[in-house]
């Protein structure tokens, strides 16, 4: 396990990310509501650049069984990464995969040190 | 990407049999003659051959992929993917072609452009010879016209469309084209004209073997699609479902490309917590007649252990005319699997879920 500066914490807005290289693994770093997550970019459905994809809301489905409505919610926008090879989608917060609740993707620790963007692995 | 998957893939030749173009109107205009070249580029409504308003990118979800050229295809299947043969269809959808003529000149068009474009200067490239079924002696006639070019190694017939359905003996002389010049049929299925064209090839089929062959299975198949769609599993977890007379190996199929299209597509079924399997392997049940009959018995085992055998109830639909005498299964259970079980399957299964 190494520290490794990834970038100046100016270099990733709200909402972005960033692609590094670290020994040999392609890491995506991303900023989001003032936290950074830290994932290897590398879906685990095909092994597609899952760090690449967009991100967006989803639907929530909401069921009352007393009065059989039922209701789709538009939530969490700006926070599910959709891999760009089949769409699987992952809370960025979480690294748990939406449709597979037993998936999470592996994340890494992210911290900041004098406005330094410091990712252990 | 990673140069793990690189290194293990470089290792294998691979040849991939489904590879599809997207060949805009304007562009198969210029293999066609007149007056159709002009209706695939003048039409008012655009796209002669429209597409389904199915979105498939999820609301931009994911991006939309497209195949521009032969320089795309080797770039990014057999650079990237390592694939070292693609076998490329011209996915003309042809049976959606509104005229009959119109279909039999796009056929050509598309064999032109594909052998010109793609296989001329690609010797790693193969084809698929595209056929109008509309007209099945004009598609005799291109297998013959193209069929002794070498990189053509089969014939493409997409399968939602024609009517009647494709063992229909109009088609023979298609089939012995395809015979005569050793090339094997590859057919294909496409979401845009399905479900209109549907209903009218069943309602093409012609002997009760056909119906009741496909009646159960695809009644279940759609049953079952529609309550994940709406997740009345999720809803109610308290609720069991039972599937008569379909038999117990559809299931797993049903299972398995569930799982695939909805980890893909949450979007379209979000109720569902979790995987459909899962699903299945809490409330759902088969019964098991009419029982598939492999030519080896060890099959069934297999694809029993895969479904389980808390999932499966005896049942012998007796006095329909495929029924299922209990000492057939009864004795395939006792030669091939362990007594538990065998009692689940005839007895304890059914008493759980019907409260006996």
């Amino acid at each position: 396990m190494s520290d490794h500066i990834v970038a100046e914490v100016s270099e990733i807005k709200d909402g972005e990310r960033i692609l590094v290289e670290l020994k040999g693994r392609e890491i995506g770093v991303f900023y989001l509501d003032g936290g950074y997550y830290a994932f290897a970019n590398w879906c685990a459905h095909q092994g597609g650049p899952w760090c690449e994809g967009n991100l967006t809301g989803t639907f929530s489905g909401k069921f009352d069984r007393s009065t059989l409505e039922y209701r789709l919610d538009w939530v969490k926008e700006g926070r599910i990464l959709n891999c760009p090879w089949h769409g699987w989608e992952y809370d960025i917060k979480t690294g748990i995969c939406l449709s597979r609740r037993s998936v999470k993707l592996p994340a890494y620790p992210v911290r900041v040190e004098d406005g330094k963007i410091i990712v252990t692995l | 990407m990673s140069s793990e998957r690189s290194l293990s893939l470089k290792k294998s030749t691979i040849i991939d049999v489904d590879v599809h173009l997207q060949i805009k109107p304007a562009e198969v205009a210029e293999y066609i003659e007149e007056p159709y070249r002009s209706i695939m580029t003048k039409s008012h409504i655009g796209n002669p051959l429209p597409d389904s308003g199915w979105d498939r990118s999820m609301a931009g979800k994911i991006e939309r992929r497209q195949v521009q050229g032969p320089e795309d295809i080797h770039q990014k299947l057999c650079e990237e993917f390592h694939i070292n043969h693609p076998i490329i269809n011209a996915f003309g959808k042809l049976g959606k072609a509104s005229m009959t003529k119109l279909a039999v000149s796009l056929m050509k068009g598309y064999n032109d452009l594909v052998l010109e474009k793609y296989l001329d200067g690609y010797d790693h490239f193969y084809g698929l010879i595209s056929v109008a079924t509309q007209d099945p002696e004009a598609a005799a006639e291109e297998i013959y016209r193209v069929g002794d070019e070498k990189q053509f190694v089969g014939v493409f017939m997409d399968n939602t469309g024609p009517n009647p359905p494709l063992g229909d003996p109009r088609y023979d002389v298609v089939y012995r084209a395809a015979e005569d010049k050793g090339l094997p049929i590859s057919y294909h299925a496409y979401d845009s004209g399905f479900i209109v064209d549907f209903p009218r090839q069943n309602a093409a089929l012609e002997t009760f073997f056909s119906v009741h062959v496909l009646t159960h299975p695809y009644a279940h198949m759609l049953t079952m699609t529609s309550l994940f769609e709406h997740g009345v599993p999720e809803k109610f977890p308290g609720l069991k479902f039972i599937f008569l007379e379909g038999g117990v190996t559809w299931l797993p199929y049903m299972m398995y490309r569930l799982n695939k299209i909805h980890s893909i597509r949450r979007f379209d079924a979000p109720m569902l917590k979790k995987t459909p399997e899962e699903y299945i392997r809490d409330q759902f049940y088969v019964s098991t007649q009419p029982i598939g009959e492999p030519n080896n018995q060890d099959d069934m085992r297999k694809i029993m252990e895969v479904i389980g055998y808390d999932r499966m109830m005896f049942s012998s639909d007796y006095p329909h005319f495929d029924f299922d005498h209990p000492e057939g299964l009864e004795k395939f259970l006792r030669v091939n699997v362990p007594a538990k079980d065998r009692k689940r399957v005839l007895e304890t299964n059914a008493r759980g879920v019907y409260g006996i």
